[in-house]
């Protein structure tokens, strides 16, 4: 089952783990132009979407949301968002996966990887609006919220990296004296780290995206000028917000992704 | 107001809701197979075309959906067209990525014995290729159909149907007894649908795949 | 010796004219301006180091590569531009990992070609039914089944009814039992010869092994890079009078223990050994043995079944019935076993002798070293005969050129 069964029944897919990596496409050309074509590109779509806004006569309600100050202020509450929830993520999700697969906590493995994936028909807005209501609005709800929705493919994705470790090499290593401290930093860690990197970067998209969202419940983000534009029927500000969200969203995606290939063990 | 006493009020409505929320996955899991299925047979083959039609899906899955359905009120305005629109682009790389996966893995013995023997070349995909294909296909699908799923739910801001309206209408309703059994109604509304999905794709999968290449 | 040998009465199943095929971005031709005649009913083996352009030369007789120049003629009628779907619906192919549709059963795998032709079902039905039994897979059990319920042989004799399926006049078969493990493959071999025996088809067969090449082939093509043929003739001939160095080469050491493979038991001169009933008396049996030379009797049954191996020794130290005494019959081989199975059983044996049994079980006679070494020296006199008087005709015909 797609809901149920482990990533490679499914032709090595599954649905979260698709939300990531939409860039890399773009680095697939070597050196420097690998690195900074999309943000280039990127950049170029932002500067032809403010030539357009530029030349247009704005009115007063469009204004309030396109303006200098609201855009930077936008972004920086939606990088305060994704972030913010990224690194709890890690902080949360690493650990209690590496304490799952320890021996002993092997049996809660399948049922944690099933609620992992079932996690996926979860509806973000849900869960916002859901916390929003019974708890409060604002920012450490919508934390929360991203937190929930985003811990299930780092937390799988440490569980599968240390799980698909070569136990021949695990042996060598307590072979030679190390002791099981040793193994998991020098050896079990270091080779899980690719897949881990790469449910990482999941969750930030993830995240990125999520973020987008907690306009809803009063925590702000890109998602505040989207918003803003609809509830008031301005095609411009709808426009504007998109584009900027689609944009951050691609540019993050494209610095996750050298940022795994950057942190990954040579040699991998 | 319980969520059980909530059910038995609104049942008839959050039917309704509902099956509006599978039609509209449904439409637009149809609509992206059909592209999906047919862009990875057109690039399958060739490396260039192949990263092209991976590359560009790759990117829809990757763009925020609220900035999705924003951009496409400009051309398409509010309502049920921006939303199929907006699903289908989000569960086209599943489908596609698994076609080309699929296709690629079919032993090349066994297409060159098919040529061998004779076999025109769509008669080749048709009676071999896709067939022995297919049960990667069906998974590409049942993916794009979760993902789906749960986006769906975030049409109802461009005023598109299903369970997502009660999602928003709850947060409206912020602080009344009905808001909290409403979007916990409609949550588990959309787990149901994609439950049932996934189980009817498992019937699927049977029925429509060969004996001789069944696990 | 590099070009075909004198043309037959008929016309060649295949004609290959100047054939030649250069890949693209290769400088050098994978098959070079390649001239060949295979004969009607014939097995052909093209056999050579590997990259010598064998395979590349077979997948150019049904067009799955398409040649870069020449020519080619199937029963005459020039193929070069035909329709290649049509063409190959007239060529059986079968290959190395055999290349079964997994989704399809076996029945409906054999009925690809003669659905594409469209024969009505009842027909196809009679012609799955009947390959199947002529590969020895029994219908009633094989048909419904999936090519992963089969055993490796028993894929690969699917492949080759797959591929007689619409009884096409030519066959093309790239190592067909290349991935088979040994016992298998060696008893795959004497089926697919007995069954050529009946259906007589013209047979190109790639392998890079020459004792296969040797066994399955009427005739040799044995091919340097660039698929040049560098001795195309009969497997004894090249055995004897290998054309170059190339191909001695390739031959490699124990070409007179290669030579076993072509010679088969019922060619040839079985030897005198000592029979008895069964039931006969221990006196009677004691005088057989003694009117020989051989130190064992060979006791048969009522129906003429070897029972079992006594020696003199035997016969005279211990008591109790013939029919528990000495040995029961090892070493059993068949008419159409080579001389070199037959040499495998003899050196197992414990007399140094294979008992030859029909298809039934009945004593037909006896083999021995004497016998299998009488044989090599014969075929050895009759090649050096045979390409002397060929030397002399070349010779002759040269000055009447002249």
């Amino acid at each position: 089952m797609v809901l149920a069964g482990p990533p490679e029944d499914q032709g090595g897919v599954d649905a979260l783990s698709l939300v990531a990596g939409g860039t890399d496409i773009f680095r697939r050309s070597r050196g420097v132009l690998g690195l900074v074509g999309l943000p280039i590109a990127l950049a170029a779509a932002v500067a032809v979407l403010f030539l357009w806004v530029g030349n247009k006569q704005l009115d007063s309600i469009e204004q309030r949301r396109v303006n200098p100050e609201f855009i930077t202020n936008a972004l920086a509450e939606h990088m305060a968002l994704a972030f913010t929830s990224t690194i709890l993520v890690i902080l949360i999700a690493v650990p209690l996966g590496i304490i799952l697969t320890r021996p002993g906590a092997r049996a809660v493995m399948p049922p944690v990887i099933t609620l992992a994936n079932m996690g996926q028909a979860v509806p973000s807005i849900g869960v916002l609006v859901l916390l929003a209501l019974v708890w409060d609005i604002g920012f450490w709800p919508a934390i929360v919220a991203l937190v929930a929705y985003a811990i299930l493919p780092v937390l799988r994705n440490t569980m599968v990296g240390l799980q698909q470790v070569d136990a021949s090499v695990i042996e060598a290593g307590r072979g030679m004296g190390m002791t099981k401290g040793a193994v998991l930093r020098e050896i079990e860690l270091p080779l899980a780290v690719p897949v881990i990197l790469a449910g990482v970067r999941t969750a930030l998209v993830i995240n990125v995206g999520t973020a987008t969202l907690a306009t809803f419940v009063n925590a702000g983000g890109l998602g505040d000028i989207i918003n803003g534009g609809l509830v008031a029927n301005k095609q411009t500000v709808i426009v504007v917000g998109s584009v900027l969200t689609a944009a951050v969203a691609m540019f993050i995606d494209h610095l996750g992704g050298i940022a795994e290939s950057r942190l990954s063990p040579k040699g991998l | 107001m319980s969520l059980l006493d909530y059910l038995s009020a609104q049942g008839d409505r959050l039917l309704g809701l509902t099956l509006e929320h599978l039609g509209i996955v449904l439409i637009s899991v149809g609509i992206s197979t059909v592209i999906g299925v047919a862009l990875g047979v057109a690039t399958y083959r060739t490396e260039g075309p192949r990263r092209v039609a991976l590359g560009v899906t790759g990117i829809f899955l990757t763009i925020p959906s609220f900035a999705l359905f924003g951009l496409l009120i400009g051309p398409l305005g509010l309502g049920g067209g921006p939303a199929v629109v907006a699903l289908v682009m989000y569960g086209l790389l599943p489908i596609v990525r698994n076609t080309i996966t699929g296709l690629r893995s079919v032993d090349p013995a066994i297409v060159e014995s098919a040529q061998g023997m004779g076999m025109a070349r769509y008669r080749r995909l048709f009676r071999i290729e896709l067939p022995l294909a297919w049960p990667i296909i069906l998974t590409g699908i049942r993916v794009a159909a979760v993902i789906i799923v749960g986006i769906a739910a975030i049409a109802a801001v461009v005023n598109g149907p299903g369970l997502g309206k009660d999602i928003f209408r709850a947060l409206a309703r912020f602080g009344t007894p009905t808001a909290v059994p409403q979007v916990l109604s409609a949550i588990l509304g959309i787990i149901a649908i994609a439950i049932v999905i996934d189980l009817a794709f498992v019937a699927i999968a049977r029925l429509t795949t060969s004996k001789g290449i069944r696990a | 010796m590099t070009t075909a040998p004198a043309a037959a009465p008929t016309d060649p199943m295949i004609r290959l004219e100047r054939l030649t095929k250069t890949f693209p971005g290769q400088a050098r031709p994978a098959v070079e301006a390649l001239d060949m005649d295979i004969a009607a009913g014939e097995i052909v083996v093209l056999v050579g180091p590997s990259g010598c352009g064998k395979t590349t030369t077979m997948r150019l007789i049904n067009r799955l590569i398409e040649p870069t120049s020449g020519r080619i003629f199937l029963e005459g009628d020039e193929v070069t531009k035909v329709n290649p779907d049509q063409l190959r619906r007239r060529i059986g192919y079968v290959i190395q990992q055999v290349g079964l549709f997994p989704h399809q059963t076996i029945a409906d795998n054999i009925a690809t070609v003669p659905r594409m032709l469209g024969w009505d079902e009842q027909r196809i039905r009679a012609r799955v039914d009947e390959l199947l039994a002529l590969v020895g897979l029994e219908p009633a059990t094989y048909r419904g089944r999936y090519p992963k319920h089969l055993s490796g042989g028993q894929r690969q004799r699917a492949g080759v009814a797959r591929a007689l399926s619409a009884d096409p006049p030519v066959m093309l078969m790239d190592e067909p039992f290349g991935a088979i493990d040994p016992i298998t493959r060696d008893r795959l071999q004497n089926e697919f010869l007995r069954l050529q025996e009946t259906i007589r088809k013209t047979i190109i067969f790639v392998t890079h092994d020459i004792d296969e090449a040797i066994k399955m082939g009427d005739r040799l093509a044995i091919l340097r890079e660039g698929s040049k043929i560098a001795q195309y003739d009969t497997p004894e001939r090249i055995l004897s009078a290998p054309a170059d160095d190339f191909v001695a080469d390739f031959i490699g050491a124990g070409a007179s223990l290669k030579r076993l493979n072509l010679s088969r038991v019922r060619d040839v001169e079985l030897s005198d050994w000592p029979v008895a009933s069964v039931d006969s008396s221990r006196a009677e049996v004691l005088a057989a043995l003694r009117a020989s030379d051989k130190g064992a009797v060979l006791l048969l049954d009522a129906e003429r079944r070897p029972a079992r191996w006594v020696s003199g020794r035997e016969l005279q130290r211990e008591d109790g019935p013939l029919s528990e005494m000495g040995l029961p019959p090892e070493a059993l081989v068949q008419p159409n076993a080579t001389l070199s199975d037959a040499l495998n059983e003899m050196l197992k044996s414990r007399y140094g002798c294979a008992t030859v049994i029909d298809g039934a079980g009945v004593y037909q006679g006896n083999l021995d070293f004497a016998t299998v070494s009488a044989a090599i020296q014969e075929m050895r006199r009759d090649a050096r005969d045979r390409s002397r008087a060929e030397a002399d005709e070349v010779h002759a015909a040269g000055e009447a050129g002249a």
